[in-house]
């Protein structure tokens, strides 16, 4: 029984190591696992952003239920100055209309939007299909399968509006990520898929229109939806950064600024050209107001087609 | 020629030949520590690599990636407790051998097989890519779910003796699998309200408690002596001689984990339990497996190597990573600019030879640093049982919790551990549990995108396409040849139960 005795002196060090250590850093959550898209614009964003505050940071991955367990990780430290949230549009505007979750789109300070890249709505090259109205035509006598990086996501939603309000006729296939439904794509299992440019370029797809209010630099031939005679739709894949409730004014507006420094730095600009994200900067109060609408737009989208529980 | 020669080059640095050495190394330590796996190395090197430029920091991604799969056999021969999922499989010989005392050969064969099935699959990597790749794209949803049911068959396999219990047990991880968001609709499953549970378990955490926590209890209740015992450790390779005859197990081995490897969504740990399924019915040795057979170890550790060469195939072809491993290693290659897709090829070529080379490399470094890596689990399990016992415990309990950050996972390694403990004395085996785990996602996502994409309509599966139909029959004949086998021992059973009835003398 002795040897009992060390394992739990053992263990009982480890707690008081990591106690130690956790003091007095700031930790930024990101709300997927290391080495995804979203934690690698976070990672490159964390030491610029961390200069600029002058404290130490550790990027802190809390992965799982489609990024919200992360998400309410940082919700639920209400007033710890030392949490901030690197997070996706999926957690903030569309989760909290699917599931009960413990928090909201007013559960937090809003600090900053950092990038933002639009939707394109594309087919496989190999396809025949060159615009919209072919794909809608071709749609009538057998639906299409889209596809998804997984269910109430932004590719999901994004294809189920564009299926709502227009005559096409597509049915959804959901994946477990964009890698696996470029692979459904390339073997013909599913047709359509809404996604961004990165996917667009590197897996040679042809854009068919674009979810945006104006058409894009560099595919200014790629009609928006609006042109296509849909009801105005506004799908882009952004992220930004949340703090919990109940900071103190002075430690948000210290967030807010040296976000602002840290999107606007040489260093973090040349890192977004090579990830191909947009760099699309919006301060506390119109972050805010931005991700409410959004959260409001996803929840008619989602009742529109049918997708709230 | 001049691309290869250029992009040898690349590889031939000291910035990066230092980057294999040390992730090959740091990648064994990490593989070969219970519940610390290739994801962990992985998110613990990837924050060191943003300085470094691309070949070097791949180099480091991609020593700490082989060097865990093949560390994760060290563990399981030596203490019966796989230092990672895919050396599960390697128990089941491994650990038998060791307590034969023939724990030196056990670690010469798990660290050649995995050097051959590395550089096996590299060499397919670097010849046939393009063509895999192609055929990659042909495994759609129902494709998947075929292969699939065929690998859920291994439960059958493994669990030879109780079938009963072990499919209790394959059941029982199915089932564990199925807790979270549905994976179609996204709707919570067996969550009790509890918000916690709403991202599932996942498999780390149960496979640490199943194996390393079980273990520790097993040793902490066991009375007798011998179970504390931890064997004197060296490392004895095979000789030419006794590779030759076993180098048909080792082809077949490589060949089952290159080509698990290249498709989407199975993994290292399904290819290692498939590939001892495959020993299990066509070794000549097969009636040893499970008592102590080198083969068990060679279809173990050389398909779960060679995973680590094909898992590259879709992700540098294609763009596509097969696994949570590769996807990080797209990322790093996002970071440093290279953007993985289909033109990948084309316009880097010599980025990708140089990646060839390395891969070479480091299955070279992981043989040559397998004797000291194995010189220090030797060292640390000299340590009085109680360090080792509460060491294995504490990595365990930070290996559960650093994949997710989730600290649901630390209740439920512990739970699982429990769990397992008494599963273990009532005889049942653990790894359909973990086959169970592995394989139910794949299985019940591919079943239904396949019912999604065919409307409904499950018979048109057996004729979906040439290689769902293949596959299909390839599930009816195991059946048949299981079936039969059975029937065949139960007959010769019943002989000679009959033979030696007859021959007994009358008394009265």
């Amino acid at each position: 029984m002795k040897s009992l005795r060390y394992s739990l002196a053992a263990l009982a060090l480890i707690g008081t190591s990591h106690a130690a250590v956790a003091a007095d850093n700031l930790e930024i959550i990101v709300p997927f696992a290391a080495g995804g898209a979203t934690d690698i614009i976070a990672r490159s964003f964390e030491p610029t952003f961390s200069q600029q505050l002058g404290v130490t940071s550790v990027v802190r991955n809390v992965a799982g239920a489609s990024a919200t367990v992360g998400t309410a990780e940082v919700a639920n430290s209400e007033g710890n100055p030392n949490i901030i949230g690197y997070e996706p549009a999926g957690a903030l505007s569309i989760q909290p209309s699917l599931k009960k979750l413990p928090y909201g789109p007013d559960s937090f300070t809003y600090v900053c939007r950092t990038v933002s890249n639009p939707m394109f709505l594309m087919v496989s090259k190999s396809s025949d299909i060159t615009s919209f109205q072919q794909l809608v035509e071709k749609s009538q006598d057998q639906p299409f399968l889209y596809g998804s990086s997984g269910p109430g996501t932004l590719p999901h939603l994004a294809m189920a509006a564009t299926v709502v309000n227009s005559d096409l006729k597509a049915e959804h296939v959901p994946y477990s990520g964009s890698g696996p439904a470029m692979n459904a794509l390339a073997g013909n299992e599913i047709q359509i898929m809404a996604d961004t440019e990165t996917i667009l370029e590197n897996y040679d797809l042809r854009p068919l229109a674009v979810f945006a209010d104006h058409r894009v630099a560099g595919y200014e031939d790629v009609p928006t939806i609006e042109e296509l005679g849909l009801p105005a739709l506004d799908f882009s894949v952004w992220q930004g950064v949340v703090a919990p409730k109940g900071i103190s004014d002075e430690r948000a507006k210290q967030y807010a600024e040296a976000c602002k420094a840290t999107v606007e730095s040489d260093k973090f600009k040349a890192f977004a050209d090579k990830a191909k994200a947009n760099i699309a900067y919006l301060g506390p109060d119109d972050f805010k107001a931005f991700v409410q609408k959004r959260f409001e737009a996803n929840k008619q989208v989602l009742e529109d087609a049918g997708l709230m529980p | 020629m001049d691309v290869i020669l250029a992009a040898a080059g690349d590889a031939f640095t000291w910035q990066a030949l230092l980057a294999i050495v040390i992730g090959t190394w740091a990648g064994i330590i990490i593989g070969g520590l219970p519940g610390l796996g290739s994801v962990v190395g992985l998110t613990i090197f990837l924050p060191f690599t943003f300085g470094m430029d691309v070949i070097t920091s791949m180099a480091l991604l991609i020593g700490v990636y082989c060097g865990s799969v093949y560390g994760g056999s060290i563990t399981a021969i030596l203490i019966n407790t796989p230092g990672t999922p895919q050396s599960a499989a390697t128990t089941f010989d491994g650990y038998p051998m060791t307590q034969q005392g023939r724990v030196d050969e056990a670690l010469g064969w798990a660290t050649f097989a995995s050097f051959f099935g590395g550089v096996f699959s590299c060499v397919l990597l670097i010849f046939c890519a393009p063509q895999l790749a192609k055929f990659a794209v042909n495994f759609g949803s129902i494709e998947v779910f075929a292969l699939v049911c065929l690998a859920m068959l291994c439960i059958v396999g493994i669990s030879r003796g109780s079938l009963l219990k072990g499919l209790v047990c394959g059941m029982m991880g199915f089932f564990f699998s199925t807790v979270g968001s549905d994976p179609i609709t996204g709707a919570d499953r067996f969550t009790f309200g509890s918000y916690a549970l709403s991202s599932g378990l996942d498999l780390i955490p149960v496979v640490v408690g199943a194996f390393a926590l079980s273990e520790v209890f097993v040793r902490f209740s066991a009375r007798d002596e011998e179970a504390t015992i931890i064997p004197e450790a060296r490392l004895h390779f095979p000789g030419l001689r006794e590779i030759g005859r076993r180098l048909i197990e080792l082809v077949r081995g490589s060949f089952i984990g290159s080509f698990v490897g290249a498709l989407p969504g199975t993994g290292a740990a399904a290819a290692a339990f498939i590939s001892y399924a495959a020993a299990q019915k066509l070794s000549p040795r097969r009636a040893n497996l499970g008592k102590g057979e080198p083969d068990g170890i060679i279809a173990s550790e050389s398909s779960n190597n060679a995973v680590t060469g094909s898992a590259f195939i879709p992700t540098l072809a294609l763009g596509i990573p097969g696994d949570v491993v590769t996807a990080m290693m797209m990322g790093a290659m996002v970071i440093h600019g290279i953007t993985p897709g289909v033109r990948l090829m084309q316009d880097q070529a010599q980025t990708v030879y140089a990646l060839f080379v390395v891969l070479i490399i480091v299955n070279v470094a992981m043989l040559v640093l397998s004797k000291p890596s194995i010189g220090l689990f030797r060292y640390l399990f000299k340590l009085p049982l109680g360090f080792v016992m509460g060491g294995i415990v504490m990595f365990s309990f930070i290996g559960a919790v650093s994949v997710r950050g989730n600290p649901l996972d630390l209740v439920v390694a512990a739970l699982t551990g429990i769990l397992a403990y008494v599963l273990r004395r009532g005889g049942y085996p653990l790894a359909p549990l973990v086959i169970g785990m592995v394989l139910g996602p794949a299985l019940e996502s591919s079943l239904r995108r396949g019912l999604l994409i065919s409307r409904g309509d499950f018979l048109s599966f057996f004729t979906h396409s040439a290689i769902a139909t293949t596959l299909f029959v390839l599930i009816g004949l195991f059946l048949i040849w299981t079936v039969t086998e059975g029937v065949l021992e139960w007959r010769a059973r019943v002989a000679t139960r009959r033979e030696a009835a007859s021959a007994q003398p009358v008394s009265e």
